[in-house]
């Protein structure tokens, strides 16, 4: 610091401030709506977006925009996850076993170039996303897919896996024209991690066959899609869509301009007052969740299933939901309600501040100090972890909990995290496909019950429950199973489902048919 | 040393700063009488306006904004005074230690200081707090690694102009050791100086600390920050009082300690003042 004028200070506080608040600046204003005749859809993103190869591809933005490019065999409808329906597959059959399943293609489907969509290209193209090793390749695991007949895809798994149908409509799971990709350096092979080399050919050029193709391509700036010619389908409404990297606050001033048509990244506080623009409100499919290390050797404190039962009894859910803003719900299980096997709203814990504090009296620990880990530095639908974490900090105060909050960069937080070190820990799940089988990480033994600290054999009962989900094919049967194994859940271990944050499209009113999805926000294909 | 005439205080703008001072030292100092709820109690609906009964509204966890912003004047006065004197006290001995006995120790010295200089403030101090954790007080260390060259180098020139005046021979000859030399006779003709450069320091440290709570190396939630506060309303554009007031505290504090300073100067350092009046 050397010796400054008022000024000096003063331009540095100004320059501080305006640093941030032009954060993403505006992106270059796309021609007005109506260039080569059609019409003109403008989305502004915050962009999470590393490549638009689809074997390569698994963030937000990517998703949005790989969903218009590339067909995949199942896809969902509107904002239902529940009911995958058909769409490069005619129809499908799974075996009693969960273990392999026959998809019938439809014959009419071709490429943007013109060449008809064979089984050969989708057995290809999901291979590939298993041997590049890529961010979607977990996708894939287990599975084999085979090619029997141009008409006929067969994947077999080697453990029963009923979320298959789930799992197939993820738009990294879009079908390439492998013949092309094949030219300019893609491969199936093994060993794709090393020799696949089509990255870059597929971010200046798409090979789809769905109702649009990538016209240009930056991850800092913006996306251009353009209508593909030859779509076999119905033609979609836009002729050009234009996806563009925008932060939240600006987000809402273009939208409200007119300069944009959709925006994605809206937190409910800012999506109020909005005038002549339509708002489209739902549940995220993300939850937000508490625990309370069940590990003696991490807590004595956060393991007493007492204390665990205080903490769950303490919190205010309809504090936290209220905090959340418009459209936010309680997670009433740890699957989201968007999908198969949620629990009904009406079986979501409730606060009950004389049983908390019964509990935290039976666990015999005075006056108990916790530490609450929680990434600092991100955002989850417009929320701040921290905001959250001060409420549970109020919460639990109120009980007789005193809760120290430990914030840190996401990468710091996320080691301690997935050690499973944190003695309470405030996090988020972000579903890796719609189905609640994905939720059976959440056991004991298993990837996020290890995080707080449940081991296998900590709960055999609900460890029982969850094998039986993992084979069981039929839908009603495998709902009835994850609905017992959440009021398991509900009623004691270590992890305390909270809320799932609203998901908000504004849009102008001139957009129709827009409804949020789970999966890629925005399905640009449906609109008109 | 001449202490000018007392006119630099008569100054509009001295006036102005010093009432500030004194406004934001009393606010800090009376905040459990002034607020009227606790700064971390989430006692309303969130997201209020200004009323009658929240004079600045509420934020998104429901806490009152004016208890926050109050309570807020002791976390940054403190701190602020607490910094400047550590730097001051550091810098000075550096300086002073390097300037009377030149040489080696000068040049190891001043290259260590050089080192600071080389970077932009708020990126070192940036870099410093994330090497140490996001904790205000790693976030008042920061502050301090990147301030005390400055302090250094202004006393090194004036111990060095001083060391060589004949009163200071006269000393020596009488048998003075080096620390007495220092403490003695040379404090005085250094004192002036450092505290004019300590009294502009304490905006800039104000300034500092919030923008490293701002961008989260420094205050913790839910502790009232002023910066962490602007932050938090930077998600709620159209919500001003969320981000006004503590914009407002940080403004008008860096202002007040700037004034107070630049009067200082003129009060206690004629020649810098002429100098920089042309």
């Amino acid at each position: 610091m050397k010796i400054r004028r008022s000024a000096g200070a003063l331009t540095a506080a100004v320059a501080l401030s305006l640093l941030t608040a032009c954060g993403g600046g505006n992106a270059a204003a796309p021609s007005s709506p109506g260039g080569q005749g059609g019409k003109t859809l403008v989305i502004d993103t915050a962009f999470q977006l590393k490549t638009t190869d689809p074997a390569r591809m698994y963030e937000p933005s990517g998703l949005l925009i790989d969903q218009t490019i590339y067909d995949t065999l199942l896809t969902f409808k509107g904002g239902d996850v529940t009911k995958p329906i058909p769409a490069l597959a005619e129809s499908f059959t799974a075996s009693d076993d969960a273990k392999t399943y026959t998809f019938k293609l439809r014959q009419d489907a071709k490429f943007s170039d013109g060449t008809p969509l064979t089984s050969a290209d989708v057995a290809f193209s999901l291979n590939r996303v298993k041997n590049v090793k890529g961010n979607p390749s977990f996708l894939m695991a287990g599975l084999t897919v085979t090619a029997p007949d141009p008409a006929t895809v067969v994947i077999a798994s080697e453990e029963p896996n009923t979320a298959i149908p789930f799992i197939l409509p993820n738009p990294a799971l879009g079908v390439v024209n492998s013949a092309v990709a094949k030219q300019n350096g893609a491969t199936d092979a093994e060993d794709a991690d090393k020799t696949d080399t089509a990255e870059a050919f597929f971010n200046k050029q798409s090979l789809g066959s769905g109702p649009y193709v990538l016209e240009s391509y930056s991850t800092t700036s913006q996306v251009v899609l353009k209508v593909n010619e030859k779509y076999w389908g119905t033609k979609p409404a836009y002729s050009k869509v234009v996806v563009r990297n925008t932060q939240a606050n600006v987000q809402r001033l273009n939208v409200q301009k007119g300069e944009s048509q959709i925006a994605v990244d809206l937190s409910p506080e800012q999506a109020k007052n909005m005038g002549d623009l339509q708002v489209v409100n739902g549940a995220s499919p993300n939850v937000f969740f508490l625990f309370s290390n069940n590990n003696p050797e991490i807590s004595k404190i956060s393991s007493n299933p007492k204390f665990q039962e205080a903490v769950r009894y303490g919190v205010d859910y309809q504090g936290l939901v209220d905090l959340a803003g418009e459209g936010a719900l309680q997670a009433p299980g740890i699957v989201p309600s968007l999908f198969l096997g949620a629990l009904p709203a009406a079986d979501g814990v409730k606060r009950d501040v004389a049983k908390a504090k019964a509990a935290l009296a039976e666990s015999g620990l005075q006056n108990p100090t916790v530490k609450l880990n929680y990434p600092s530095d991100v955002q989850v639908n417009g929320l701040n972890f921290g905001d959250l974490a001060a409420r549970v900090q109020a919460n639990l105060k109120e009980v007789g909990i005193n809760v120290e909050l430990a914030p840190a960069s996401v990468q710091t937080a996320l080691e301690s995290y997935r050690g499973g070190t944190e003695e309470m820990g405030l996090w988020q799940w972000g579903p890796d496909f719609p189905d609640p089988s994905n939720y059976l990480n959440f056991l004991p033994g298993q990837l996020v019950g290890l995080r707080a600290g449940w081991a296998e054999g900590a709960n055999p009962a609900l460890e029982e429950l969850g094998a039986k989900a993992r084979t069981t094919v039929d839908d009603a049967a495998r709902s009835a199973l994850y609905v017992d194994i959440q009021h398991k859940m509900n009623e004691g271990g270590p992890i305390v489902p909270l809320i799932q944050p609203a998901q908000i499209l504004v849009a102008a009113k001139s957009v129709t048919n827009l409804q949020s999805n789970a999966l890629w926000l925005v399905n640009v294909r449906e609109l008109g | 040393m001449t202490t000018g005439s007392r006119t630099p205080w008569r100054q509009p703008l001295a006036l102005v700063g010093a009432a500030f001072v004194v406004l934001w030292v009393l606010v800090a100092v009376l905040a459990p009488v002034l607020a009227p709820y606790g700064p971390v109690d989430q006692i309303a609906d969130k997201l209020l306006e200004p009323s009658a009964q929240h004079l600045f509204g509420t934020d998104q966890l429901g806490r009152d904004v004016l208890s926050r912003v109050i309570y807020g004047a002791q976390v940054s006065l403190p701190l602020a005074f607490l910094l400047v004197a550590l730097s001051a006290v550091i810098g000075s001995i550096v300086g002073a230690v390097a300037g009377f006995f030149g040489g080696w120790v000068d040049g190891t010295l001043m290259r260590l200081a050089d080192l600071v200089f080389a970077f932009p403030g708020i990126i070192l101090a940036m870099a410093v707090a994330a090497a140490l954790g996001p904790e205000l007080r790693n976030a008042v260390l920061a502050v301090v690694v990147v301030s005390w060259p400055s302090y250094a180098r202004l006393v090194r020139g004036l111990v060095m102009s001083a060391r060589n005046s004949e009163y200071v021979a006269a000393g020596r000859l009488l048998g003075s050791s080096s620390v007495r030399t220092m403490i003695v006779d040379l404090r005085p003709n250094v004192a002036g100086p450092v505290l004019v450069m300590a009294a502009l320091d304490v905006g800039n440290a104000v300034l500092l600390l919030s923008g490293l709570s701002f961008l989260g190396l420094g205050a913790q939630p839910p502790m009232a920050e002023w910066g962490s506060m602007v932050v938090s309303g930077m998600d709620y554009f159209d919500l001003w009082w969320l981000w006004l007031y503590p914009g407002l505290s940080i403004l008008t504090v860096v202002l007040a300690f700037n004034f107070v300073g630049d009067t200082l100067r003129d009060a206690l350092d004629p020649r810098t003042a002429r100098a920089i009046r042309g």
